[in-house]
């Protein structure tokens, strides 16, 4: 019996081609799509978990909560004596490891004449036994023994070497001012794209510690190591507030005597700082600590894109299930006579369920065969290294097999419960009529276009916001100017050079430089510090004294850095507008004023900063964040990383040779790294840019699905009304007549669709639109054009079988009947 | 066999009853050849129907081998048109995915017969109706006439007691109606009990009694 439904249903779908084909590519995009984000869903809630420790193991974060409002966060960057305390004060702490991400790039010379830029991170030499990372060559156990060892992952090596047998091996890598000989001493399998831990090459912790930052090593003031425990199995450490807040207190006492003067208290013997425990497993789908090796996500965003992708097949099953009803059409006298013969409702049911399930499980077969064509394309949307591999992810195969069932079933039942539910006697009459007509199928395709022009609409606003944030003027002129990286340099010895042998050209409009350039992967320096009794904190750029005018800020009070003032080296500060009303200070009374309880921690001498001017706000950071207080200083002690060259517009090829020639012989070491500034400060939407990738990927898709789906039904209702067309024509209707008639029901459902997903497109955009403190007004022209052109494409899709219907000769299809 | 006592049925239009049969009395024995015919809409496919539980009727009694057809559920009168009515129609309604020898052995799947005795029965209707060559060509592939011999071999595959037949002939030519006409004569000679519906007087009189239809009443037998 079970043999005879499969054949059948491979029969029937054999005979209905065309209709088979849509419903099959529809269903396969639809599952390849939802599997692919499946996939990525997957990947991020995996992450950590493939360390065999992973349950023991913690990520260690300082929570503060001192402002008590909700903007509570945990900071993850920390003293570097403080792992090494908290095993002292906890028997429960095994083992721990101290990471110190790489920031900038080190130069590594690999050979005589070849020095590259590589980024070196540091781990202690436990960290192997910690993590469960995998040694393709070399010893967990000893590999970062030595001080002056290195360990680098298979493709670095690679890169690098051009083999990954490299053990042994010797670089130099450029410490302060001189080149040091460092060892290789193992390569690691490359790292898995679900680990949160990232890096290419590690050197040994206590390096930093004993060498290049001893100044750091018993310093609790010192930030930017992150720090790893191994606890002992079945630890309450993790959830002791308590013995947490006064680990804290007991380090950090003078913090401690601080807070308490400006009424921060314990509370049930809990402190508002105090340090947490973070499972590994859950460090990268938490949304409080940020500034890892690899970014975290907010969890939100992968079921917001499971749910799209939830969406995507939904659409795919609706169209499977139309269909299905649809090409029942010419399938209603086989019903009858089924019936006839003596074939009961349930195994009729059987039947169609059969065939939904053959289809299902066809259409998985060939979306597997799509996702490997996708999945390159969007391991680059997504930044992730995903495989289908079963062997990685076990899961995948129950979650496939069940989706097979549930896409079968669930697009199976209802066709089969409808089908079966015919009268034998009225079918062979061919009193029925089905297909695309009634209250159900008409229901489906209206949710279908509902979704799809959601979709669109969305991903036009989030297109336009992202176009906003390009384009608008950030305060001050972004184009044509060249940032070039001297990190690593001697830079302020050469930056008066690098000035002096450029200015003069021709092609060139001016020269500045500052410690940092404002870009999506730069950092930036923030300071605190009480001013009349209240907290502050203020970002500061250290600038060499033309910035202001090389940049285009504009002043609105004050003067610039003057060369010929000495004191603007030491105390002299430009704020901007925000930090000038943050500070209570007015355009009439903000020259002279003075940033008492400020002091440069790195300075020698400490005087306090005296505002000369006001900049009007510009944006510094993303357009995300409201611009917040800021101010430039040439306080000496700083050094100029970044060089600025506002080029001439037009073609920048002449004057970055200059440049480049220049540079060579300033520093014929090493190579030079430059960027355009326009081009770095997209990197601030790199995550965006990716997520608004995916999204109009999807909305593309949805609509693709949406009209597979009308095709079909608009060639059953072409089907349908053969008869009615027929005889119409042959009173006279034309074709365009014959076009309306049977694009009106169509249509009419998109527009009710329009109507549907108009306000809920606008709902879910306005809420999304909130993250961002410049943005976009919603305006009412993208959801006419969205409409416009769902309602264009339905009538494109219809029209095609529509006009086929309308030319076929009256006689032939009247013949038939 | 068949015994029915007074049936009618009718629908409402505009509120009044409008008779599609009009207190129908008919006994059919085991055995009979029984000819339906009538003018166009005189009620002869719905009363071939009614016979053939596919219909249902408003008012009166309906016996098969003494078992209360008006009394039952949908599924019992099922259970008992499979095994004993085998339909033939005009439009041979075969099904088109399947082969002639699957469309024959449809009836056998349906009524759990096994897998090797469904081949048995069906390699000996298709030596008897000759058309073991044919056996693995789609419908589609064949001629009416054809088409129908495979209704008639599905029809009788499960040894059936009453073939019912509407308009067995009406799209054949000549020719190949006589040849199922014929068919029809030889298998009720075998014992098989036949009723059909037909327009033709000529077909009508290979039946051993007529039924004249007419407004839903029976005008007069033969």
């Amino acid at each position: 019996m079970i043999k005879h439904y499969f054949k059948i249903a491979i029969r029937s779908i054999a005979r209905q081609k065309i209709l088979s084909g849509i419903n099959v590519l529809g269903l396969s995009i639809g599952i390849a799509c939802f599997s692919l984000f499946l996939l990525f869903a997957v990947n991020e809630f995996n992450f950590d978990r493939f360390h065999k420790d992973a349950k023991n193991i913690y990520q260690v974060y300082l929570w503060n909560d001192a402002y008590g409002d909700n903007e509570a966060e945990g900071r993850i960057h920390h003293p570097m004596p403080l792992a090494a305390a908290m095993k002292q004060d906890f028997p429960e702490v095994m083992d721990y490891t101290r990471f110190r991400n790489a920031w900038s790039e080190n130069f590594v010379r690999i050979a005589s004449n070849d020095v590259r830029r590589v980024k070196i991170s540091y781990a202690d030499p436990h960290f192997f036994n910690i993590f469960s990372f995998k040694l393709k060559y070399g010893n967990a156990a000893t590999a970062l023994n030595d001080l002056y060892s290195l360990v680098i992952t298979k493709t670095k090596a690679n890169e690098l070497f051009g083999s990954d047998n490299v053990i042994g091996r010797t670089v130099q890598v450029k410490m302060e001012e001189e080149f040091i000989p460092f060892t290789i001493t193992a390569v690691t399998e490359n790292i898995p794209s679900n680990s949160s831990i990232n890096f290419d090459v590690l050197g040994n912790f206590e390096y930093l510690e004993k060498v290049s930052e001893r100044k750091s090593a018993l310093n609790w003031h010192r930030f930017g190591f992150l720090t790893y425990v191994k606890l002992q199995q079945g630890s309450g450490l993790p959830n002791d507030a308590a013995k947490l807040s006064n680990f804290f207190a007991k380090h950090h006492p003078d913090q401690v005597t601080e807070l308490k003067k400006s009424g921060v208290n314990w509370k049930n013997g809990v402190f508002v700082y105090r340090y947490g425990l973070l499972p590994i497993e859950k460090v990268h789908t938490n949304t409080f600590t940020q500034g890892g090796p690899v970014p975290n996500i907010d969890p939100k965003i992968i079921w917001i894109l499971l749910s799209i992708a939830a969406g995507v097949l939904l659409i795919a099953c609706i169209n499977f299930t139309t269909l299905s009803i649809g090409r029942s059409a010419g399938r209603a006298k086989e019903i009858g006579v089924r019936k006839v013969m003596g074939s009961e409702r349930r195994q009729l049911v059987a039947q169609f369920i059969a065939e939904a399930l053959v289809m299902s499980l066809l259409s998985s077969i060939i979306s597997v065969l799509l996702m490997q064509l996708i999945l390159p394309w969007f391991n680059q949307l997504s930044g992730r290294d995903l495989h289908f591999s079963v062997a990685q992810f076990p899961e995948l195969i129950w979650m496939l097999a069940g989706l097979v069932l549930l896409v079968g079933i669930l697009a199976g039942a209802y066709p089969a419960m409808v089908l079966s539910g015919f009268r034998p006697i009225e079918v062979l009459k061919s009193k029925i009529r089905v297909g695309g007509s009634n209250f159900f199928t008409k229901s489906l395709v209206t949710v279908q276009f509902s979704l799809s022009v959601i979709l669109i609409i969305c991903t036009i606003i989030i297109m336009q916001q992202k176009q906003y944030m390009t384009d608008k003027n950030p305060g001050y002129n972004k184009e044509n100017i060249l940032v070039v990286d001297a990190e690593e340099t001697k830079s302020k010895q050469i930056f008066p050079l690098f000035k002096q042998a450029l200015e003069q050209r021709s092609d060139i409009e001016g020269i500045t430089s500052a410690e940092l350039s404002f870009s999506g992967n730069m950092g930036w320096s923030q300071s605190g510090f009480d001013y009349n009794g209240k907290h502050k904190s203020v970002f500061e750029y250290f600038v060499d004294n033309n910035f202001i005018n090389v940049l285009g800020m504009q002043m609105v009070t004050g003067r610039q850095f003057d060369p010929t003032i000495a004191s603007d080296t030491i105390k002299s500060v430009v704020i901007n507008e925000t930090m000038m009303k943050e500070f209570g200070w007015t355009m009439q009374n903000v020259i002279g004023q003075k940033l008492t309880g400020y002091y440069d921690d790195s300075s020698m001498f400490a005087k306090t900063p005296e505002v000369i001017g006001v900049v009007r706000d510009f944006n510094f950071m993303s357009m995300k964040e409201k611009i917040s207080p800021q101010m430039f200083h040439q306080f000496a002690s700083y050094a100029p990383f970044k060089f600025f060259v506002r080029l001439k517009p037009g073609n920048p090829s002449s004057a970055i040779a200059g440049i480049q020639k220049t540079w060579s012989s300033l520093v014929p070491s090493l190579p030079l790294k430059y960027s355009f500034m326009d081009e770095d400060l997209t990197l601030f939407y790199k995550d965006e840019q990716k997520m608004n990738s995916i999204i109009a990927f999807a909305g593309g898709i949805s609509i693709f699905l949406a009209c597979l789906g009308l095709f079909g039904l608009a060639a059953l209702a072409a089907v349908n009304k053969t008869k009615e067309i027929g005889i119409r024509k042959i009173l006279g209707a034309s074709v365009s007549g014959i076009i309306g008639l049977l694009s009106k029901d169509f249509l009419k459902l998109v527009v009710i669709a329009f109507v549907i997903a108009a306000p809920l497109a606008w709902f879910v955009m306005h809420q999304w639109l909130q993250d961002y403190a410049y943005r976009i007004n919603i305006s009412w022209w993208v959801f006419v054009a969205a409409g416009a052109s769902a309602l264009a494409i339905a009538l494109f899709t219809i029209s095609m079988q529509a006009i086929k219907a309308a030319v076929t000769n009256p006689v032939k299809s009247l013949r038939t009947e | 066999m068949i015994e029915l006592k007074h049936i009618s049925k009718w629908v409402m239009i505009g509120g009044k009853p409008n008779f599609i049969l009009k207190d129908v009395n008919a006994t059919v024995n085991e055995g009979e050849f029984l000819s339906i015919m009538g003018p166009s809409g005189s009620g002869k496919s719905t009363l071939l129907n009614v016979i053939g539980m596919l219909d249902e009727f408003n008012e009166g009694e309906y016996r098969f081998f003494h078992e209360e057809v008006h009394r039952m559920k949908e599924k019992q009168r099922s259970n008992l048109y499979k095994q004993y009515i085998g339909f033939v129609f005009q439009a041979y309604h075969l099904i088109d995915e399947l082969t002639v020898y699957e469309n024959i052995e449809t009836p056998l799947i349906y009524q759990d017969v096994k897998s090797s005795e469904r081949k048995a029965m069906v390699a000996d209707i298709l030596d008897r109706f000759n058309i073991v060559g044919k056996k693995d060509l789609f419908p589609t592939q064949l001629s009416g006439g054809q088409q129908q011999l495979v209704g008639i071999a599905r029809a009788l595959i499960a040894r059936p007691k009453l073939i019912l037949a509407d308009e067995p002939t009406g799209n054949l030519n000549s020719k190949q109606g006589e040849e199922i006409m014929n068919l029809f004569k030889q298998l009720n000679d075998e014992g098989v009990t036949i009723i059909q519906v037909t327009h033709s007087e000529k077909n009508a009189g290979y039946g051993k009694r007529i039924i004249h239809l007419l407004d839903g009443r029976i005008e007069r037998e033969e």
